[in-house]
This record gives C-alpha cells, sequence and structure tokens, in this order.
C-alpha cells in the first residue's frame, strides 16, 4: 500500500458523507489499489484527533508517504486534494513501481 | 555570476523553509475552511490537554432527526425522574403536547400503581441499564402498555438518565389476536372432542343394540330349539314312545349347552378369559363335535369332515377351541344359500419355514395343526376381510350377529400362539385356517391332569357311581339326569316318591345289592311321598346316604343345615346343570373321604 490515509469525520453529516463520496471517487480513479484508507468518527475515537493533530472535522490525512500532510474540507476540488497531499508529483512514475 | 555550492547550513534552512511554507498553507487551509463554514466540528486542547469536539448545529442535525423520529420515545431524566428532553414521538405516544411533558416528572404520565416501579427502575439504572415494562396513562385516558430501558449517561459533571420507551400496544394487540385464535382453536377442539365422544358414545349404542340384538336372537333361536325338543318329547312320552325322547332330549340338551356356550362367549369378550389349556388331539374333538356341530347347521347343510388319521397333539383350551368352531361353522352355514351347501372341517399338519412366515404379520415359524373350515357360500369382498377380526363387525343383518365372532376367535388362537388366516373369494366362498403350534409333549408323556380332551364335554372318569334321580317333572329330571350320565355315573331314573322308595329297597335287598351313591330328590313329590319323607325312609334302609334335595321354595321350607341332618345338602330350583354336577360331584367326593 503505497498511501495511508485517514479521513476524521464528525459524525454522519451530509458533508461528511460528501467528504467520504469525493475521497472514494479519488481513491477509486488514479490510486486504485494502493491506499489503505480509513474513516474516523471524532466522536468515536477523539483522542485520535490529537494524535493526527487535526483541529476540524472533515480533515483527510496522509500518513504515508511521508511528510504527513492534512487537507480540511469536503474534498470536492480533486486537483487540490492531490497537490495538497503531493499526490500529483508521484502519481506518474507510480505506474512502472519505482 | 557563476553558482557556488550552497553550505549545508543553508540546505537545511531551504527544507525548513518548505516545511514551513508547507504547514502555513495547511493553516491557511484549515482558517479557510472555517471561516467558509466547511467544517462539522472544531477539536478543541483545554488546560488539562483533553481534548474536546465542539460540533456545530448542522453536524448535530442527523442525530436531531434521528432521536426525534426514531420509532421509540426518548427522554433524558434527573435522577429524580424530571424530564429535561423528550422526542416526538413520546408525545405522540402519548397525546399530550411535547411542552406539557418536558419539566414534568414522568412519573406524572404513568399509571399510579406503576410508579413504586419506575422509582425502582430509576434507582437500578443509576448501576446499570435496567429495563422493565410499565403502563402508561395517555391524555384519552388509554392505558399504553410501554417497554421503559433505562440508563445513566454520564457527561462530565452531570449525571443524566436517558430513556428508551417502546409502544407494546400494537404488540400485545397482536399477541391478543394470537390468544384469540388460539382459544378459538382450543374451544373448535373440544368442540370437536365432544362431538367424537357423542360419536364414540353413539357407535357404542349402535354396537350393544347391535349385541343384545344378537344375543337375543341367538338365544331365541336356542330356546326354540330346547322348547321343541323338550314339547316332542313330552308328547312322545305320552304316547309312550319313550326310546324316541330321549334323542329328542338330547338335541334340547344341546341348544341349552350352545345357549351356555353364548353365555361363555360373553364372559369371554368382557375381559381375557382365562384359558385352561390342555393338550388336544383336534381329530378326536372334531369327531367327538360332529353330531353338535350337525345339529348347529341343520339337515340341509352337509359336512365334509377331512380329519387327519391322529393328528398331532396342540396345546389349548379346548372348550374355547370349540366355540371357536362353532362360530366358525355358524359363520359358514350363514353363508349358504337357502337350500344349503357344504361345509368342510379339515385338520392337516402344516411345518412353516421362515419363507411361509415372511409376509404373515404376527406368525412365526414352526410346526402347526391347520385346522380349516370351509364354505362354497357367498364369499366376503376386500373390504370386509379387513375389518373380518374386529370386535362388533358384522355383515348379518341387524339383531343377528354379535359381531364377536371371529375376534374372539381371533383373540383366543393368538393367546394360544397360533395364527389365523381367512381366504375369501366374493361368490365362491371362504376358508378359515387356525394354526395351532403342535405341542411339545406327546400324548404319553402327560400326567393325570393332562388327559387329553377328546370330547365335546369334559368326561370324568367318575368309576361305577350311582345316582338315584327322584323327580316329578320329565324335562328337568331327563335333562338332570342326562347332564350326570354326561359326567360318566349311572343313573337311576324314579318319577315319584313310592318309585324312589322301591328303587332304593331294590338296592340295599340281597344278594346283589346294586348299591344307590347318592339320592337326589325333589321335595316337592306327588304320590303321597314327599322328598323329605322320602329321605327319611332312605336314610332308615342306608345310613350314610349322601342325599341332595332338590326345592323350589327356596330356603323357608327347610331351613338351616342342623335340620338337614349330616350327609345332606339342599339345591334350589333354578340350578344350572353345572351347579347339578358340582353339587353332585362334591357330596360323592366327600363321601368317599370318609
Amino acid at each position: 500500500m503505497a498511501y495511508r490515509l485517514r479521513l476524521v469525520v464528525a459524525g454522519s453529516s451530509l458533508r461528511a458523507q460528501r467528504a467520504i463520496e469525493n475521497l472514494r471517487r479519488i481513491c477509486d480513479g488514479r490510486l486504485r489499489g494502493r491506499v489503505d484508507l480509513e474513516v474516523i468518527d471524532i466522536y468515536q475515537q477523539p483522542q485520535l484527533a490529537q494524535e493526527y493533530q487535526v483541529i476540524a472535522a472533515p480533515t483527510l490525512v496522509k500518513l504515508l508517504p511521508l511528510p504527513v500532510r492534512r487537507i480540511i474540507g469536503d474534498l470536492s476540488e480533486e486537483e487540490r486534494v492531490l497537490r495538497g497531499l503531493e499526490i500529483i508529483l508521484l502519481a506518474p512514475d507510480d505506474s512502472d513501481g519505482s | 555570476m557563476a553558482a557556488e555550492p550552497l553550505p549545508a547550513d543553508v540546505a537545511a534552512l531551504h527544507y525548513r523553509i518548505r516545511q514551513m511554507e508547507h504547514q502555513i498553507e495547511e493553516y491557511e487551509d484549515t482558517l479557510g475552511a472555517i471561516r467558509r463554514g466547511e467544517i462539522d466540528a472544531v477539536v478543541v486542547s483545554d488546560s488539562a490537554g483533553e481534548n474536546r469536539i465542539y460540533t456545530l448545529e448542522s453536524a448535530d442535525r442527523p442525530y436531531r432527526v434521528l432521536v426525534e423520529q426514531m420509532q421509540e420515545g426518548a427522554v433524558t431524566l434527573r435522577e429524580d425522574g424530571t424530564v429535561l428532553y423528550c422526542n416526538r414521538r413520546l408525545a405522540g405516544m402519548l397525546g399530550i403536547a411535547h411542552e406539557r411533558i418536558v419539566g414534568q416528572t414522568l412519573q406524572q404520565f404513568l399509571l399510579p400503581d406503576h410508579i413504586a416501579d419506575f422509582d425502582k427502575l430509576l434507582n437500578e439504572a443509576k448501576r446499570a441499564a435496567a429495563r422493565s415494562e410499565l403502563t402508561f396513562l395517555a391524555a384519552s385516558g388509554a392505558e399504553i402498555p410501554v417497554y421503559v430501558s433505562l440508563s445513566v449517561l454520564h457527561d462530565d459533571d452531570l449525571t443524566l438518565m436517558c430513556g428508551v420507551l417502546t409502544d407494546l400496544t400494537e404488540q400485545k394487540t397482536h399477541l391478543a389476536e394470537v390468544a384469540d385464535a388460539n382459544a378459538r382453536l382450543l374451544n373448535e377442539i373440544a368442540e370437536r372432542e365432544r362431538a367424537e365422544d357423542a360419536l364414540r358414545q353413539a357407535q357404542k349404542m349402535e354396537a350393544i343394540g347391535q349385541l343384545t340384538g344378537g344375543i337375543a336372537h341367538d338365544f331365541n333361536n336356542m330356546l326354540q330349539g330346547i322348547t321343541a325338543g323338550i314339547t316332542l318329547a313330552h308328547q312322545r312320552m305320552i304316547a309312550g314312545r319313550t326310546e324316541k325322547a330321549a334323542a329328542l332330549l338330547d338335541a334340547a340338551l344341546n341348544a341349552a349347552n350352545r345357549a351356555a356356550t353364548l353365555t361363555q362367549r360373553l364372559l369371554g369378550f368382557g375381559r381375557r378369559q382365562a384359558l385352561d389349556p390342555k393338550l388336544v388331539v383336534l381329530d378326536d374333538l372334531i369327531g367327538g363335535m360332529h353330531g353338535l356341530i350337525q345339529q348347529t347347521v341343520g339337515p340341509t347343510v352337509r359336512l365334509d369332515l377331512r380329519l387327519q388319521d391322529r393328528s398331532w397333539p396342540v396345546r389349548c383350551d379346548p372348550n374355547q377351541l370349540e366355540n371357536a368352531l362353532l362360530n366358525l361353522v355358524i359363520n359358514a352355514r350363514d353363508a349358504l344359500p337357502a337350500g344349503g351347501g357344504v361345509i368342510g372341517i379339515a385338520t392337516a399338519h402344516a411345518a412353516l419355514d421362515p419363507a411361509d412366515t415372511a409376509n404373515w404379520e404376527g406368525a412365526a415359524p414352526g410346526e402347526y395343526v391347520r385346522i380349516t373350515v370351509s364354505d362354497d357360500g357367498t364369499g366376503m369382498p376386500p373390504d370386509v376381510i379387513a375389518h373380518a377380526f374386529e370386535p362388533f363387525f358384522t355383515t348379518k343383518p341387524d339383531g343377528q350377529g354379535t359381531g364377536l365372532g371371529l375376534s374372539q376367535i381371533y383373540g383366543f388362537v393368538r393367546q394360544s400362539h397360533g395364527m389365523v388366516k381367512l381366504d375369501s373369494v366374493l361368490g365362491a366362498g371362504t376358508s378359515v385356517h387356525l394354526y395351532l403350534p403342535r405341542a411339545k409333549a406327546q400324548l404319553g408323556d402327560q400326567d393325570a391332569d393332562e388327559a387329553p380332551e377328546s370330547g365335546p364335554a369334559p368326561v370324568r372318569t367318575a368309576g361305577p357311581v350311582t345316582v338315584l334321580l327322584v323327580e316329578d317333572e320329565p324335562t328337568i329330571r331327563g335333562l338332570a339326569a342326562e347332564a350326570l350320565r354326561e359326567l360318566g355315573y349311572r343313573i337311576i331314573e324314579a318319577v315319584d316318591g313310592p318309585a324312589g322308595l322301591k328303587a332304593l329297597q331294590q338296592a340295599v335287598r340281597p344278594p346283589a345289592p346294586a348299591r344307590i351313591n347318592l339320592l337326589v330328590t325333589d321335595v316337592g313329590l306327588p304320590g303321597g311321598l314327599n322328598g323329605r319323607q322320602l329321605a327319611d325312609a332312605a336314610r332308615s334302609l342306608a345310613p350314610h346316604l349322601p342325599i341332595l334335595l332338590i326345592t323350589g321354595y327356596g330356603g323357608d321350607v327347610i331351613t338351616g343345615q342342623d335340620l338337614l341332618g349330616p350327609e345332606m345338602a339342599i339345591l334350589s330350583k333354578p340350578f344350572t346343570l353345572e351347579a347339578l354336577a358340582r353339587k353332585v360331584q362334591g357330596m360323592i367326593d366327600h363321601a368317599k373321604v370318609k
């Protein structure tokens, strides 16, 4: 798994639903098969907010590859998400597995 | 300007700047998102370093909707039961406006009887989740069964009770419907059982009707035989043709024997008869019954006896076997057309191997003697054959058959470890086969008690015993004499007191006294000498002569043994021939002992 992503949401709000939908679309696209994703409800596991240094929800946290990056919001702009997570730079070379 | 390589600390500074730029970018993103309201919750650390999550109203909404719209009532309560929050469902359940519930105690909406239970539940819930069924009172006054689940909510310093209330009305209605349906079903079952009882009762009455009708018919036939025989004998005696009278009286006796057989059968049906198995040679037994059977079937029926020459002995109750044979013969006769026909009675040895008995329920391989009673009469259809052995099943017209015969035969043969087989072809006749197991013992082996039975009546080897029978009523005298002769006694008959006295005097007169062992006399005798006087006279001639007095007057004329004297006994009319025989045998045996 090249990417370890954690999506931190607050319950099952409309925004949380949108964030989950958007992230799923991104992962099913160019990152298909290379994502280890967990969706964390901040109400159920508030201690993870501190561990991931999340100050608002929803927030997507990229734990791997380093460096750790966070992007806040409903993840509706895909390019912004990929740029924010520095994924776009790695993507072209990833196809040959290097 | 030439590019100089950057010193290491400069490279580190570059990296550090890039990191900080990223971080600033992230913070700006976060601040922007918060400003734009693009988030649901903010995580805030308090002074103790604990994380708290502040939720924006929009994020709470789904929970709010969930709690408001769920199918259960939801409340939060203070520890005393005061309602702090209640959802719409609870308001709807109680039919009371939401704002009139909040601020009141939940106890106010309970059936008064259940308030104590609720308080108890509230206390339990402070330790662990507690559940109970309680009844609430709706605004309409309706009682609402509610399943209440209470638990404690700890939120920092605040302790809240949280309750979920499930309306059980529908469930209860459903249960009530099920209970109703169940009750209806039970009612129907009870109704059906009543109907079945009534039917059984009706069937029983029908069976009893058949039985009594059958008995009445059979008895009438037998009485007819008895009356006709006696009447004819009486006429012939008047005409002085006494030698023919004996045969007629025999016929009457046979009819009476058949009547006794019928009563035996009825007794046998009432409970399992205690069988008295003996070694029996079937050919001898059947041969001995030939006359009785011919009389039973009447002159239009030809009997075809095909017996073995000395068949194997079997062990069974000879009286029951006679009953069975008579029954079969009567059935065979009834199957014949009015003009008569042929009834066959055959015996044969039958060795059955396992192949013979494989498809024969209840049959065991072995050596058997088979008795077959067959007729060339109407035969039976399969549905009749199927029921033929059932008690009370009869194809005879109403009141003419008891329906007991075959079932009794079946019972007897099974009890004797044998089998019964029925072959019948409609229009061609019926054969009933009785298989009785060959007895292990040979005829020579039996002890004295097991003398083979070979005649229709038990023959007592009584030795030369003579009975003087004094009775003026010829039918009674004839029947009694016949019965005692059957037991092997020599009978001297006398018609009145003087004739009896004359016989006694002859018996004791030398030189060749024909010893008389017993005097049986009626008390009421014509001719100037009654039974009592005859007895006195007899005692003077033979002091130890046992005397049996027969009286129709009951016990009043001669009361008590003290007035009777030694070796005297009394027998009241009407008596059965068996009773007479028992009495006579008893007295003779008693006298012999002396």
